[in-house]
């Protein structure tokens, strides 16, 4: 059984513009894959479908085995896992410790397992020291990694990261990267960071408004420079910069 | 803008007090809850004319400071939300009340004079015993003794939630502040053709951060109920109701005998 | 115009607490029977959104001075006026506990004066009734202003009559009144101006998220092609008498306590106000409060002036005071340095055992 299924889903808000069209793919168990395309190329608008927060759309969606539909959506979002672009949003709470802990809160666990997970989930993106600090105070960085904190204590089967990487300093990033590869199980990474895909995916998706152009091994797409420049993106610049020391 | 700013520290301020003493704190907030009430309502309740009556409350003011070890300067800032009513009220109260009830010498002191120096005391005062409160606790920890005691869950939600992206929005609308005010030629406050889209743009960002906060809220399993915990080991039963009892006793034998005035009647027989 | 607790005695702030409260009850049931669970982190987030826009300054043309929005309209106006009171609740208690804006137990007062007039008095009767056929821009502004002025004249008015009846000041009732009244028209002008503009930008862009649009669309006969749901029913005759009702109510029952605390200052203006037949029945009235005052538990004695009884500000009380508090603060320290002593002991112990 596949971690994701997908089959001629169509989608469009409120019946405008389509902006998904007919896409098809599958995501095999802790596969890692790339989703990448320019602005508005419907990365995020598939990630919320797979979860349920999109509603409405046409085709085939299923979520380790079962359709995403309103009669199961608890039980998908038990196996799912949503890192948001925006960690302000994601963390809704004032301690990274309470935040961490509302997941498992909520799913009923009694309170020596929820901080057992808390614990687990926080050592696991390596910021246990940080667990009594209030969000606000926390650098990008740090609310990043809390954030993923926040799902990996809920131990997701499917892991979905919209945007990790943005706004994130090198050494942030390169550490944010680093842990996404820790994380064992299924992985669907959107973004347009292409250098952080590179690292962390095997297989990419390349969609452009709302159409897979490409489905394949990352390398073969991110090398790709007429393809990536036909549809809005540019070579990842630690390959651009091996070809212009190359070209020199 | 100057204001924002002067709240954006002061609330990391509170917050990092809060932090630091909430975790030693092993009174339970309840207790301090109560205590706070009635201290308030005791120094509220004294007459408009009784000054010494009033001024005895600050005994428990200054016993709280000094054993727990609150600076009771560096909260005095906060007294200046309150001080113009409150003075307004004085002058009103010196103008219109010129009684003379006693002399200090040859000095005449009027009713007025009393008065606002009642209304001070009071004004101060239950500004502190506010300030020493949330000291103790901060925002989260007041939210989850409200949920202990009763309140409804929805209300104490959207207190926590309101003090969350207090900070966040605070920052986001000095931002737009100091964007705004580095184009703006040096011209003070947001002018009239920018009114609507300056708070509009906030209010619009605003309700999509909610939309994101609340989805985020629901991939993570939630379905009305917001779950609250506290794990910190607390002082005993016992011990939390001494201390209420022991402070709500003081309160009422401060606002029902005239302490200051008898130990100084005392004194001054003696001497 | 918070009230701070020093304005106030623990009888009129208790009531207060008792008709907020009753207010916050009824927000709460209603508010739950809506069944929108995303009320809830929307109704949070613009506390805070509330708290923030009105630190901005929006500078009125002419004067070198600056206005503030209308916080309780600007919310009811997007979530309605039930959880618009809700919201404007939990930012009152956090500017009253983080920033001393408004007492603690003055809140009661706080929520009824800003918060009830603001979301059910100018969001409920006054946005609702101008807007119920069809938003328009013409219509908000009209809306935003009537109801920030009559929400804030209200306000005023409520906040001299706790005053008042809180017997804490000389002022008479009819100079108090005419300094209140006129700044806060004045006030409440700019108020409604701005919260119009900010109304009206959202109109323009997402007039959805207006409060009342979905349902003004439907009676109009358009269709409604927005995801965002309206639910506010149509204004009932129930909500209407009801808000104006508890309104009248408290307003009438802070004049007798006022009446009460300060018979003389109020006789000349409720003559003015009201023929003699009127004063027989607020003499009933005050007979009633007076009756509540004296049961209530902890009570202001007023019966100073003049009285040498009660002049505990003698020498001997400063004395006595001084001693007071220098034998406890001094109490304090000692046993403070003896308990951080204790604590060094044992921290030091426990250090040696672990070791």
């Amino acid at each position: 059984m596949n971690a994701v299924e997908i089959k001629h889903l169509t989608f469009s808000y409120d019946g405008g513009k389509e902006v998904l069209s007919d896409l098809q793919f599958s995501v095999g168990r802790a596969e890692s894959v790339g989703l990448i395309g320019a602005n508005g190329a419907g990365k995020s608008t598939l990630l919320k479908i797979l979860v349920g927060l999109l509603t409405g759309y046409k085709g085939l969606v299923e979520v380790g085995g079962l359709s995403v539909e309103k009669k199961h959506l608890r039980q998908v979002r038990a196996k799912t896992g949503y890192v948001f672009q925006d960690s302000e949003s994601q963390l809704f709470l004032s301690t990274v410790y309470e935040d961490v802990a509302f997941g498992p809160r909520n799913y009923g666990y009694r309170a020596e397992e929820v901080e057992r997970r808390v614990i687990g989930a926080l050592r696991q993106v390596h910021i246990e020291s940080l667990q009594d600090r209030l969000i606000y105070r926390m650098s990008g960085g740090e609310k990043k990694l809390a954030s993923i904190a926040t799902i990996l204590s809920l131990t997701p089967k499917i892991v979905l990261l919209d945007e990790p990487s943005v706004a994130l300093d090198p050494r942030n990033r390169k550490n944010l990267i680093q842990v996404i590869r820790e994380i064992e199980s299924t992985k669907i990474i959107a973004s347009h960071d292409l250098d952080m895909i590179w690292d962390t995916c095997e297989r990419t998706i390349f969609l452009s408004e709302g159409r897979i152009v490409k489905d394949g091994r990352t390398e073969e797409i991110l090398t790709d420079e007429k393809l990536l420049a036909g549809n809005g993106l540019e070579l990842p610049l630690s390959l651009s910069r091996r070809g212009g020391v190359l070209r020199h | 803008m100057d204001s924002l700013q002067k709240a954006i520290a002061a609330l990391h301020e509170a917050d990092a007090e809060a932090a630091r003493r909430s975790t030693g704190d092993r009174m339970h907030p309840a207790a301090r809850l109560v205590v706070c009430g009635g201290f308030l309502a005791a120094t509220m309740s004294f007459g408009k004319y009784d000054l010494s009556g009033v001024l005895g409350m600050s005994l428990y003011l200054i016993v709280t400071a000094v054993w727990e070890d609150i600076s009771l300067r560096k909260g005095f800032w906060r007294l200046k939300y309150l001080l113009l009513p409150l003075l307004l009220l004085c002058a009103a109260n010196l103008l219109y009340d010129r009684y003379v009830v006693f002399c200090i010498g040859s000095l005449p002191v009027t009713g007025g004079m009393l008065s606002a120096a009642v209304l001070l005391a009071k004004g101060t005062f239950t500004m502190y015993a506010a300030y020493f409160l949330i000291l103790s606790m901060g925002i989260d920890r007041l939210c989850m003794t409200f949920r202990r005691m009763g309140a409804p869950e929805g209300m104490v939600t959207v207190l926590l939630l309101t003090y969350r992206y207090l900070i966040v929005l605070l920052k986001e609308t000095q931002r737009m502040v100091q964007a705004y005010a580095l184009r703006s030629a040096g011209k003070k406050g947001v002018h009239m053709s920018a009114w609507g889209s300056f708070a509009g743009m906030l209010l619009l960002r605003s309700m999509d951060r909610a939309g994101d906060v609340y989805d985020s809220m629901l991939l993570r399993g939630y379905n009305g109920a917001f779950p609250c915990e506290e794990g910190q080991k607390r002082a005993g039963k016992g011990r939390n109701i001494l201390y209420a009892a022991v402070w709500l006793g003081v309160f009422l034998i401060l606002r029902s005998v005239p302490v200051f005035h008898l130990v100084g009647g005392l004194l001054c027989g003696q001497i | 115009m918070h009230m701070a607790d020093a304005l106030m005695t623990p009888a009129v702030a208790g009531t207060m607490y008792a008709c907020s409260g009753a207010a916050m009850a009824y927000s709460i049931k209603k508010v739950r029977e809506m069944e929108q669970p995303d009320k809830i982190p929307v109704m949070g987030v613009m506390g805070a959104f509330v708290f923030a826009a009105q630190m901005i300054n929006f500078s009125i043309p002419g004067t070198g001075s600056s206005g503030h929005l209308c916080g309780g309209l600007l919310v009811s106006a997007v979530l309605g006026p039930e959880a618009g009171f809700l919201t404007m609740a939990g930012v009152l208690l956090i500017q009253c506990l983080l920033f001393a804006d408004g007492g603690l137990l003055a809140l009661g007062a706080n929520l009824w004066n800003m918060a009830f007039y603001g979301c059910f008095i100018g969001g409920l009767l006054i946005w609702k009734t101008v807007v119920r056929k069809g938003v328009t821009k013409k219509r908000i502004v009209a809306a935003s202003i009537a109801g920030a002025v009559f929400s804030l004249q209200l306000g005023a008015l409520s906040v001299t009559l706790e005053t008042l009846a809180s017997g804490i000041t000389a002022l008479p009732f009819g100079i108090f009144l005419s300094v209140m009244q006129p700044i806060h028209l004045a006030i409440g002008f700019v108020e409604g101006v701005i919260t119009a503009a900010v109304l009206v930008f959202v109109y323009e862009m997402r007039p959805s998220l207006l409060w009342g649009y979905e349902d003004a669309k439907q009676e109009t006969g358009l269709t409604a092609g927005n995801r965002r749901v309206g639910k506010s029913g149509r204004l009932t005759l129930k909500q209407t008498a009801g808000t104006l009702a508890a309104a009248a109510f408290v307003i009438g029952g802070l004049f007798s306590l006022a009446a009460s605390a300060e018979p003389d200052g109020l006789e000349w203006s409720l003559e003015k106000v009201a023929g003699s037949a009127e004063l027989t029945a607020s003499g009933d009235i005050y007979e009633a409060a007076s009756g509540l005052q004296e049961t209530a538990a902890v009570l202001p004695d007023y019966g100073f002036r003049g009285n040498g009884s009660a002049a505990g500000t003698s020498f001997s009380g400063i004395v006595g005071g001084i001693a007071v508090i220098a034998v406890c603060t001094g109490g304090c320290y000692v046993l403070r340095f003896f308990r951080r002593k204790g604590k060094d002991g044992q921290s030091a112990e426990s250090h040696s055992r672990s070791a």
